[in-house]
């Protein structure tokens, strides 16, 4: 509550003062425990703005909507540690400009909602070293725990059994802040290399397509997660992808606005020999 | 309306033995929208093009398909075939059903089920080919040659012969490389320095070449015809253009006992010197290592007794930004580092020597003057064992292949050796006596008819030293019996490996190499000189261990690949280049960082108004080479490789 009173006085100020020409956060949604996004301009929708143990989206993705950040004029925005990884990763991408971009950060450990030290991406360097440094436990989780625990075969069967239900709505690509390409693959039908019925070889495709391209740049936020109208336990893939590239190339998404994409960048001193 | 031309090709019995060709080619001919469906023995032959030039006039065909050998092979040769004939070359595909069908398979009916699959899907690939015109590109005409070696120099003297630019770059201070630390050279046994002196001299001086010695490349950009290169000038300490050579500073310089390398160790020279009396440029450098001055600020004996005050202190490295057309390669070799050869002795026992040393000892311009002499204790040895093959043909030491000059500079070796030392001894371990040349094993017996070598087939297990004596013991295969030798010196033929920097010095220049770091060729047949990357060829023994005939004749070879490639102004390139889709490119940059030749750049969209609408990637088609790894890593799917376009490639996957 105090935080949250503290931040709805801060947006004030910076639309006050011009500093900003929106704030990205959170209000009430249908129900008691969910929250939906608001956009704030006014003072007055600064009162609605809410902040609590339930806001979980990441609403990084809101601004890379098309033509908001055109005019050079800067964004608030409220994120978690997951939501600042990601702009990190949208300036690395060249998406943004971080310096456009104003943070409200807050964390939610337990109930209590925390306010971040900070207000631009870089101002969270040290916080996002230092979660780079304890990756959460895999025990921590039953059905990651579990299907850590399968064989190959075990493995492949569950997916297929989970992918059997995507009815290929894309709601994981639209909700993912990562998700920014204004024409996706699979809308690419020249060739189609990704069908687009749901049977169980498109909806491999599709999702297999979709861990390959979060590789080294999920921030597991989860908006895929709580997006899929079927309950498929997308977040586990790209952990596990995140895990692959942590592993191999020490790579963890989104430590700073010059990261460079780990499957678009090479080293000259590679073991391998086909690197030239 | 396709109309598909396929032919199949028997290649001799090399495809025929194992793929069904007729019953192929009545498959293929019932396959949508193919015309001609026919095989012949060999479609390569002169009567062979020419069926393929007339059915493809004849039957006005849109695209064909030859199913035969690797496209590596005969690509080219059919794409001009068609290009005869009319057809743009970029219509024909190649259907590999040698390497990868008929060499690889046993069961013939199976074979045939596969070549029909490779076949169809190439049918399909091509149906969707566009036409493509080459890429004309502009070529600068200077020739970049790297190494200042007997092959460097060769190839630079060649072409600046043929009246173009060459700038020259030798990383010592000194041209030369190993040809000029040799005594006399097999199998003519004429004095190596008499021979190559004056082509160190003649390089330098030729109006047409630019000598950079005591430099090192350190940056390579661009593409075949427009090379960028940054080399960097070590400071010499010394200014090239007022020092005469007189030498003064050296005699004065109060560092005097460091060992020189030239010498392979066995001589000693200043901190300011140049690595030998006949060093071309004559001009000497300052080793900051050894300098007192550089040590601790105080000295300067050198820049005293300089009566043109040619010596500064202050002298710092330059940079040279160059653009060239072409590079030649002719970094040389080393000889491999002994130390791992505890059971000789080296490095333990002084007078176990390298052959390289012991060229030294046989130079008259070397430490004894000439004089086989004992490191040890100045004496003349009585008795030498030389043990070929120290190193090479050795997987247990990392050296598989051959050194292939072991054999004849130890013959040669035993020749110096008795021509010097009356009475001496000499016996040499061999594994095998290679001595394929002009003149070569005329040379080997020369050495065991007239100059009494010894030569004993066996390795050699051990080498001790008991009372003042080298004993060396191995085994002596023709006779089954165990050998020790008593001996006072042992000379080891150790192993020509590729220089220690060579696989970095490979990423520089972007060129491919092997497991050891020498440099691949494109094709160990058909394309020796030419390396992996077009424009950059190779000369000498950077490439594999090579004599001096072998090197010298490589280097012509690529100085004519050179000049071939000045004769024209403009430049004939491959149209397989990449380009981005700017509408759907989302900008991310990845493909930037991706392309390994740097050929994307950020590319700023406006509308009308001015304003900036969207930053995409683009492709330079100058420096594309084509490889698709951009294409592979774009998530939008917004680039797409002519030639191999994914309409393309998707209809020869699902063709299969
Ligand atoms: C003991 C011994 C005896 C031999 N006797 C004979 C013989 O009798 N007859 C015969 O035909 N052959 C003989 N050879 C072989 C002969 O030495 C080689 O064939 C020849 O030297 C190869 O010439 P090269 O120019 O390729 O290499 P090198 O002579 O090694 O020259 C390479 C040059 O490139 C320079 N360089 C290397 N890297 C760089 C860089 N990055 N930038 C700039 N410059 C660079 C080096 O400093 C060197 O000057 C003998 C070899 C050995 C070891
Ligand atoms: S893939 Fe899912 S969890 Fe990962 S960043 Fe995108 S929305 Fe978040
Ligand atoms: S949100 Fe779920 S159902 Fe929809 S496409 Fe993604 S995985 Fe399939
Ligand atoms: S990778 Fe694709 S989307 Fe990204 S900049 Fe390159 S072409 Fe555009
Ligand atoms: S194909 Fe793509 S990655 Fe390869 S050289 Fe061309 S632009 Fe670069």
């Amino acid at each position: 509550m105090i935080t949250q009173e503290k931040y709805r006085t801060r947006v004030k100020e910076l639309l006050a003062s011009n500093s900003v020409k929106m704030v990205i956060g959170y209000k009430q949604g249908s129900t008691a425990d969910r929250r939906r996004p608001l956009f704030v301009r006014s003072f007055e929708e600064a009162d609605e703005l809410v902040l609590d143990s339930n806001c979980i989206g990441n609403l990084a993705g809101y601004l890379v909507t098309e033509g908001l950040l055109s005019d050079e004029k800067r964004v608030g925005i409220f994120l978690r540690p997951e939501g600042i990884r990601s702009i990190n990763i949208l300036a690395a991408e060249s998406q943004l400009n971080p310096e456009q971009i104003i943070i409200f950060g807050f964390d939610t450990s337990g109930r209590e909602v925390k306010a971040l030290q900070g207000e631009q991406a870089e101002d969270f360097s040290g916080l996002i070293d230092s979660l780079k440094e304890k990756p959460p436990e895999k025990s921590s989780d039953a059905l990651l725990y579990r299907i850590d625990q399968m064989n190959t075969e075990e493995r492949f069967a569950f997916w297929k059994d989970e992918f059997s239900r995507c009815i290929k709505c894309y709601a994981c690509r639209q909700a993912c802040p990562m998700c920014y390409c204004r024409r996706c693959i699979v809308d690419s039908n020249q060739p189609q290399w990704i069908n687009t019925s749901s049977h169980t070889l498109g909806n491999f495709e599709w999702n297999i397509v979709r861990a390959f391209h979060l590789a080294g740049r999920c921030v597991g936020c989860g908006n895929c997660d709580r997006a899929c109208p079927v309950n498929i336990p997308l977040r586990f893939i790209n952990a596990r992808m995140a895990q692959e590239v942590f592993e191999s190339f020490d790579h963890y998404a989104g430590t700073s606005q010059t990261q460079e994409p780990v499957l678009a960048s090479f080293n000259k001193d590679d073991s391998e020999t086909f690197i030239l | 309306m396709a109309k598909i031309g396929v032919f199949i090709c028997h290649c001799g019995e090399n495809i025929a033995s194992k793929v069904d060709c007729t019953k192929l080619a009545a498959a293929i001919g019932e396959h949508p929208g193919v015309e001609v469906s026919v095989e012949y023995k060999y479609f390569c032959s002169d009567p062979g093009q020419e069926s393929v030039k007339k059915a493809i006039r004849d039957n006005n065909l849109t695209g064909i398909v030859i199913a035969a050998c690797s496209p590596r092979m005969h690509e080219a040769t059919f794409r001009k075939a068609c290009a005869e004939a009319g057809l743009n070359p970029y219509l024909c595909e190649i259907a590999n059903i040698r390497e990868q069908c008929s060499w690889v398979h046993t069961d013939k009916d199976m074979a045939t089920e596969k070549a029909m699959d490779i076949t169809r899907s190439m049918i399909e690939k091509v149906k969707r080919n566009n036409k493509l015109q080459p890429i004309e590109v502009p070529v600068t005409r200077r020739a970049l040659v790297i190494g200042g070696g007997i092959a460097g120099i060769q190839a630079a003297l060649d072409i600046a012969n043929a009246g173009q630019e060459v700038v020259l770059v030798e990383r010592e201070p000194s041209l030369g490389g190993h040809m000029a630390q040799l005594s006399e050279t097999f199998p003519t046994l004429d004095c190596s320095q008499c021979i190559m002196t004056p082509r160190m001299v003649e390089a330098a001086q030729h109006p047409k070449i630019r000598l950079l010695t005591y430099a090192e490349v350190e940056h390579v950009d661009g593409y075949i015809g427009n090379f960028k290169v940054r080399i960097r000038m070590k400071s010499r300490y010394v200014d090239i253009d007022t020092c005469t050579g007189c030498g003064d500073c050296m005699t004065k310089c109060p560092v005097k006992k460091i060992p020189n390398e030239f010498d392979c160790g066995l001589g000693k020279r200043t901190a300011i010197y140049t690595p030998f009396a006949q060093s071309v440029p004559n001009i000497p450098v300052i080793d900051k290592t050894s300098c007192i001055y550089f040590k601790n600020g105080k000295c300067k004996t050198c820049m005293k007794s300089c009566q043109i005050n040619a010596i500064n202190f202050d002298i710092k490295d330059e940079f040279i930004e160059l653009e060239v057309g072409a590079i030649v390669v002719a970094t040389g070799f080393q000889v491999q580092n002994t130390a791992g050869y505890g059971e000789y002795g080296y490095g333990k026992y002084p007078d176990v020597i390298t052959g390289l040393q012991f060229e030294r000892l046989a130079s008259a311009s070397g430490p004894t003057a000439g004089k086989i002499l004992r490191s040890s204790d100045g004496k003349v040895p009585e008795t030498v064992v030389f043990i070929q093959c120290a190193g090479s043909r050795d997987p247990s030491k990392g050296v598989r292949y051959c050194s292939k000059i072991c054999c004849m500079y130890t013959a040669k070796h035993a020749m110096l050796y008795s021509h010097k030392v009356h009475g001496g001894k000499t016996h040499i371990f061999y594994m095998d006596i290679r001595a394929a040349g002009k003149g070569y094993d005329e040379f080997t017996r020369r050495a065991i008819e007239e100059d009494e070598a010894s030569y004993l087939r066996g390795r050699v297990s051990k080498v001790w030293e008991e009372n003042g004596k080298l004993m060396v013991r191995g085994v002596d295969t023709l006779l089954g019996k165990p050998v020790v030798i008593e001996a006072d010196m042992v000379v080891l033929a150790t192993a020509m490996v590729p220089q220690p920097n060579a696989k970095e010095f490979a990423k520089i220049i972007g060129i491919a190499y092997d497991e050891y770091g020498y440099y691949n060729e494109a094709h160990l047949k058909l394309r020796p000189v030419e390396s992996s990357t077009a424009g950059v060829f190779l000369a000498g023994a950077c490439q594999s261990p090579k004599d001096i005939p072998d090197s010298v004749a490589q280097a012509s070879a690529s100085a004519s690949k050179v000049l071939a490639l000045f004769s024209k102004e403009k430049l004939e390139r491959e149209p397989v280049v990449a380009a981005t889709n700017e509408i759907t490119c989302a900008g991310c940059w990845g493909c930037v960082l991706a392309c390994p030749y740097n050929a994307i750049e950020k590319k700023d969209i406006f509308d009308r108004s001015g304003r900036l609408v969207k930053r995409v990637a683009s492709v330079n088609p100058g420096l594309c080479q084509g490889c698709g790894t951009c294409v592979t890593f774009c998530r939008s799917n917004s680039i797409d490789l002519a030639g191999f376009t994914e309409k393309q490639i998707f209809a020869e996957v699902m063709g299969l």
